[in-house]
């Protein structure tokens, strides 16, 4: 079966000129709609600079392979225009916007999409009880979507805002960075059952995490060891127990 | 005439046509040490500590007519209008209740003149002086829109508001001649209230010099919001002066500065009595090839100054390569017992912010003004819900949100 999201060989590097180091290093991976698949690996691997290469943020430069979402050159695109075609980031660290409350956010962010899409814009009333019955779900009152976006949240606050606006625009495939960082049990739960609740036929999910317990809740149907910039190890969700047993280097040195 | 012309060194096809224009006014003592005051410098330009950022001699060197027929972002803000143009000042009858009117076709005293040489020439060649003596709050808002035509426009208004009266002034600044010269006085007496805000849209072409003049007695409350895009040379310049203990003012501002505009916010703000207050906010966002310009001084002396409670607070965005912010925040403090603060940023969009809203389909030219626009939102909150929706659009439109 064809991938969703299909990477080969892909290299990038970050920074520029004489300063720019190589991350990714020839790093292949198939996602095939309907599939969730796990990324691990330990820090400095290159498991946030893939999220950011996916998605265009500056500052990473694909230097060689390629990257496809649904036969499409992705990386031809601006972030706006892959985020429009069904690509969405969780972000490790949620960014604080002063001034720009969620709902404004949330709603000119999807209507962007919608247009980009051809698609006609989401009512105000359509927008308002959507909202409000994912907010109900996400335990994120009605006051705290009216603030600006995630100005004054807490860690679990801001990831289950990401979850949010991720229910919020239905992607067709989801990145989540890191999501269980910063979540205490509860907050871990209420994230992974809005992830769960997104799983369809029709979405791919790529889940980046440091470990294990992430994939509890969320489980994977694969489990990608990332390390030195290429994923170096694929097996099913017993790998993930293995990495939290033996620990990576462990699993590594075997691969290498 | 002779004598007149000598009054400037070298002057300029500008001031040729602003000493003849003196020349034309009866001798009167108050208009002629105003312009002499003017006269010391001539139009202010870069040599000159004050306008070093800000070179009205410059940028105005012929008075060859600005663009009129701008229209008034204000136009549906309720309230009495009042139409400033070189041939006439309309709507001066039926003037709301509470609002007595004297008119002066003499020159009247601006003690400023040393300080404020485009304040001192507003006051030279303003031909009527119009005085409100404001006894009772007034039904409705006054509405004072400038329109500009040819050489120059000089006007000047002076509100006496009584104690516990309030008042409120929108002031729409359309320009239209190539010299517009605003020049306005509140004296803001025991515990009475005064709201103004105002606006100057685009004015490539032209000049603005803005003036304003506050008095406030005790308890006395003056909040200012200004929006301002702009002009080949244009400065808002406020000077306050806590006179009696108790007082508040709030003077914010916002400029947004495109290719070719230069705007100038210079306020002067003493503390000439016990524990007063005031909080000022500017924000700025420039594009490349325009400039913005924020001067501020609070001076608090050493025994009437206690207990102020003070603070300024100036941040700029650069919006582009190219965009240029000047910056200078004053406290000049001789008192002891005070609490004053300042704050000076300048700097470009958070380039975080910006991917955030781009992997959520926003485009960049959309983000970009989304968090512009959230930048400068707060410089204009204190405005009156009337005018703050209208600020806000028209500071949309300009963006493009």
């Amino acid at each position: 079966m064809a991938g969703m999201l299909t990477l080969s060989d892909l290299h990038a590097t970050v920074g520029e000129g004489a300063e720019a180091k190589s991350i990714i290093r020839g790093l292949s991976l198939e996602v095939p709609a309907g599939e969730v698949h796990a990324i691990m690996g330990p820090n400095g691997a290159g498991k946030s600079t893939l999220s950011y290469i996916l998605t265009g943020k500056d500052g990473y430069e694909v230097t060689g392979g390629s990257a496809t979402f649904n036969g499409e050159d992705i990386l031809a695109f601006d972030p706006e225009t892959r985020a429009g075609k069904g690509l969405f980031l969780s972000f490790q660290y949620p960014v604080e916007i002063p001034g720009v409350p969620v709902m404004t956010f949330v709603r000119t962010a999807m209507n962007a999409q919608r247009k980009a899409r051809g698609e006609e814009e989401i009512s105000a009333p359509d927008f308002i009880k959507k909202s409000r019955e994912i907010g109900k779900q996400l335990n994120l009152t009605a006051e705290m979507l009216k603030r600006p976006i995630n100005v004054g949240f807490s860690g679990g606050e801001k990831k289950r805002l990401e979850i949010f606006q991720m229910m919020m625009m239905e992607p067709k495939f989801l990145i989540l960075d890191e999501t269980d960082s910063g979540l205490d049990i509860d907050a871990l739960k209420t994230v992974s059952d809005g992830v769960n609740a997104l799983r369809a036929p029709t979405r791919g999910m790529l889940v980046i995490t440091h470990y294990q317990r992430l994939l509890d809740h969320i489980s994977p149907d694969k489990v990608h060891v990332l390390a030195e910039g290429r994923i170096i190890k694929t097996g099913g969700p017993e790998l993930a127990l293995r990495l939290e047993k033996e620990g990576y280097d462990g699993v590594i040195g075997e691969a290498v | 005439m002779t004598a007149l012309r000598d009054l400037i060194k070298d002057p300029s096809a500008a001031e040729l046509e602003l000493i003849a224009r003196y020349g034309g006014f009866a001798e009167d003592s108050r208009r002629e040490r105003s312009f002499k005051a003017f006269a010391m410098s001539g139009l202010p330009h870069r040599r000159m500590e004050a306008f070093k950022w800000t070179d009205f001699k410059a940028k105005l060197k012929a008075l060859d007519g600005g663009k009129s027929g701008r229209v008034d972002p204000f136009a549906a803000v309720a309230g009495h209008v009042i139409t400033v143009t070189p041939e006439a000042i309309t709507g001066l009858d039926k003037l709301p209740e509470g609002l007595r009117m004297v008119t002066r076709d003499d020159g009247v005293a601006f003690g400023a003149s040393e300080d404020v040489p485009m304040g001192a020439l507003t006051a030279a060649l303003t031909e009527q002086t119009i005085m409100f003596d404001v006894t009772a709050t007034p039904g409705q808002a006054i509405r004072l829109v400038y329109q500009g035509a040819g050489a120059a426009l000089f006007s000047r208004f002076v509100f006496v508001v009584r104690p516990d009266v309030e008042l409120r002034v929108f002031e729409s600044h359309l320009g239209g001649a190539s010299l517009n010269a605003s020049l306005v006085r509140f004296d803001v007496k025991a515990r009475a209230q005064v709201e103004r805000t105002l606006i100057q849209p685009s004015a490539l072409g032209e000049a603005h010099a803005i003036t304003a003049e506050v008095q406030l007695d005790e308890a006395g409350r003056y909040t200012q919001t200004a929006l301002a895009f702009g002009g080949d040379v244009a400065r808002i310049e406020t000077r306050l002066v806590h006179q009696e203990t108790g007082a508040l003012a709030v003077v914010n501002g916002a400029y947004l500065a495109a290719d070719g505009h230069h705007i100038d916010f210079t306020s002067h703000i003493r503390h000439g009595a016990r524990a007063c207050q005031t909080q000022q906010r500017t924000k700025g966002a420039v594009m490349k090839g325009g400039t913005g310009v924020f001067q501020g001084k609070f001076h608090v002396p050493r025994n009437v100054g206690q207990l102020t409670d003070a603070d300024m607070q100036h941040n700029a965005l650069l919006l582009e390569e190219g965009a240029v912010v000047n910056a200078k925040p004053e406290l000049e403090i001789y008192a002891d017992d005070v609490e004053c603060a300042h704050g000076n940023t300048c700097g470009a969009l958070d380039a975080e912010a910006l991917f955030y809203m781009r992997q959520r389909g926003i485009s960049e030219a959309q983000a970009k003004a989304m968090l512009t626009e959230a930048f400068i939102a707060e410089a204009l909150e204190a405005a009156p819900d009337a005018a703050r929706d209208i600020l806000l659009q028209t500071a949309q439109d300009w963006l493009g949100v």
